[in-house]
């Protein structure tokens, strides 16, 4: 019995909320939702498909989070950088729209990152500004209009298209997550973020060069959020001005249930794609539960409620 | 440079509407069929009950508008024992439309109602589904290239043209048929509100000579309204009447002639909303709204899917009637309009 108690003592229950959370919700669907196709090869495809962008944003922002840092206007440098992208691809080749929509997303991150680094003004404050800024850019790019995206090798690429049978989105949110887990666990710069972010003053101490950090992973969430631009770009064959507005708090949950900490030090990319999985799964369960969309509002909000309350339980101590 | 071209593009927008002149014309300028000539007939309905049909209601957002819809559609389809599988809300967020889709193909539903976002963004959208030959009917906008009749069944839309008229009739009948107007539309390139606003415009501009337009403004964001509807009495505090392109904003141009102390300026608008309708019944600036009937609207989406999947034929573009609500017929144009009654404090005497 004591040896029961020891063990469960030793359990990190709250770094494997979302694991867990992941697992229940997944059994509670494949249950109770097994007639209505939850299970099909090809409804969990589509969960990995619909949350691409958004996990790919979520990797971005473990990374600022981990930092100390955080970034409010990834959603609209989404925007900013599907139109770019789009404009771009009407007169030139893929590589150029490639170029544009993703160098825009990373030039956006730099000015995030050296307000941030250099001109020592607050993220939240920075990017909420920026938030909005970039926003009115994206609405005045094109007066308003959709732009739609003919390039078939842009959409097969980015969105709409298979290799090996493997859908392009799927394989971008593995190529993603394998470079995002690699570079923040085992590099030396995914130690200086996670240093930087538990305490900027010990890391400028021991050597690292804490500016440039926050430089860095304000811009790793600046090209994210282009590369996520791109893929709802190829998605859709087309950009639009809303594209990413309303991922901001999904995305935000996500990289919080998946165990990073809002306040720095602390972060995982992994937990980022399954906390991803978690809110597309909850979107994609409720509606084929065929609940009221007000309902499904509210149990998704009381379900996100409750992981993320477990997820920081801890760091609120 | 900036604000020519806006004017040019938004100049080349009114110029198609209002080309469309004294009727509602479909996206692809298709004759309209009014609702009331698309009905099931009850031998048909048994037909369709022995299938087992499903459909899925794949909205673009939350409202009264929205529920009066559903309502409607999930009555008709009831009719014809046709099971609603799947209702959503995409938030006006495209990406979240197509992923709603696919979703709720995932339930194989033969019937998809929806109102598509843009035309440019859902044709991909709803491309897994019209090579399902799932029968799609449109609620006002139609996506790009998509055919009538193999892509889709129909598209059901307001009266367009006869809400902005209607409009105009009642502001123009408050005044007494004279005075000055301003004019606040949709500053977008959207099909449904272009429609509305031109014909309001086009009515007081031929049927109405002494009345004049003196201030015109576009609009994007309703946040905005209250501060364009400051300017606008800035500039003419004697106006006589003030149209907005729909109730959110027209919430904002009322408390900006509040703040103002203005009593005499008569404002109608588009859409029911409560404190708009408020302020009408207490005999405040606010002479009528015109509202299009949405239960309708759902009906008739349902009716022409349902002849759809009896291979009938269905007309392409099909219009619902649209209702002017006054301080006197408020209760039953609430009903007509949305199906439900008319909130409380509009109906205290």
């Amino acid at each position: 019995m004591t040896a029961v108690k020891q063990r469960l003592s030793g359990f990190d229950f709250q770094n494997m909320v979302v694991y867990i959370g992941f697992i229940a919700i997944f059994i509670f669907f494949a249950v109770t939702l097994y007639d209505d196709g939850f299970l099909t090869q090809r409804n969990l495809t589509n969960i990995f498909l619909q949350t691409a962008p958004a996990t790919i944003m979520a990797i971005g922002l473990v990374f600022a989070l981990s930092a100390g840092e955080i970034d409010l206007s990834f959603g609209s440098i989404v925007a900013v950088s599907a139109l770019t992208a789009a404009v771009v691809l009407r007169d030139y080749p893929l590589i150029m729209g490639v170029a544009a929509g993703l160098g825009v997303g990373i030039l956006i991150g730099a000015l995030n990152g050296v307000l941030v680094a250099y001109l020592k003004l607050p993220s939240f404050l920075v990017t909420l500004a920026t938030m909005g800024l970039f926003a009115g850019i994206a609405r005045s790019m094109t007066d308003l209009r959709s732009v739609p995206v003919m390039n078939e090798a842009f959409t097969g690429f980015f969105g709409s298209g298979k290799l090996f049978s493997v859908p392009s989105l799927l394989i971008w949110t593995v190529v993603a997550v394998a470079i995002g887990h690699i570079f923040y666990r085992h590099t030396r710069f995914g130690a200086h973020v996670l240093a930087t972010g538990d305490n900027p003053r010990a890391a400028q101490v021991t050597g690292i060069k804490v500016p440039r950090v926050r430089l860095y992973v304000m811009m790793i969430c600046g090209g994210t959020a282009g590369l996520a631009g791109l893929l709802y770009a190829g998605r859709l064959q087309a950009a639009k001005y809303t594209l990413g507005e309303s991922d901001l708090m999904t995305v935000i949950a996500a990289v919080i249930v998946g165990g990073t900490a809002l306040n720095g030090g602390k972060g995982s990319v992994i937990g980022a794609l399954l906390g991803s999985l978690l809110m597309g799964m909850l979107n994609n369960g409720l509606i084929l539960m065929n609940l009221k969309v007000s309902d499904q509002m509210i149990v998704r909000g009381l379900i996100i409620l409750l992981a993320v309350a477990v997820s920081l339980r801890d760091s609120s101590r | 440079m900036k604000r020519y071209i806006t004017q040019l593009a938004v100049g080349a927008a009114l110029a198609f509407a209002t080309s469309a002149l004294a009727e509602t014309v479909g996206p692809q300028g298709e004759t309209a069929t009014p609702s009331a000539s698309v009905m099931v007939a009850e031998a048909d309905l048994e037909v369709i009950r022995a299938g087992g049909h499903t459909a899925a209601l794949l909205w673009h957002d939350q409202s009264d508008f929205v529920n009066a819809v559903t309502a409607g559609a999930t009555d008709e389809l009831a009719r014809a024992g046709i099971e609603v599988v799947a209702t959503t809300s995409a938030g006006f967020d495209a990406a979240k439309q197509r992923s709603d889709i696919e979703t709720a193909l995932t339930k194989n539903p033969s019937i998809i109602l929806s109102l598509p976002l843009d035309p440019v963004t859902s044709a991909a959208a709803f491309q897994e589904a019209r090579d399902n030959d799932v029968k799609l009917v449109f609620l006002s906008n139609l996506p790009s290239g998509y055919e009538h009749p193999a892509d889709y069944a129909a598209i059901v839309t307001d009266d367009l043209f006869q809400m902005g008229k209607q409009a105009a009739d009642a502001l123009a009948a408050s005044m007494g048929g004279k005075g000055t107007v301003g004019w606040i539309y949709h500053d977008a390139a959207y099909y449904v509100t272009n429609q509305r606003d031109n014909a309001f415009k086009t009515t007081i501009e031929n049927d109405y000579p002494d009345i004049s337009i003196v201030a015109e403004q576009g609009i994007s964001d309703p946040a905005r309204a209250e501060d364009i509807a400051n300017a606008m009495l800035l500039r003419n505090p004697d106006i006589g009447g003030i149209y907005v392109t729909w109730a959110g904003p027209a919430e904002g141009v009322l408390a900006a002639l509040r703040a103002n102390g203005n009593t005499t300026t008569k404002m109608v608008t588009l859409d029911l909303s409560e404190p708009v309708a408020l302020d009408m019944v207490r005999g405040g600036n606010v002479a009528a709204i015109v509202a299009d009937e949405a239960y309708e609207l759902g009906r008739a989406m349902a009716a022409a899917a349902i002849l759809d999947l009896l291979d009938q034929d269905v007309p392409p573009f099909v219009v619902a009637p649209a209702v002017t609500v006054t301080a006197d017929n408020v209760v039953e144009g609430w009903m007509q309009s949305l199906h439900i009654d008319a909130p409380k404090s509009v109906t205290k005497d």
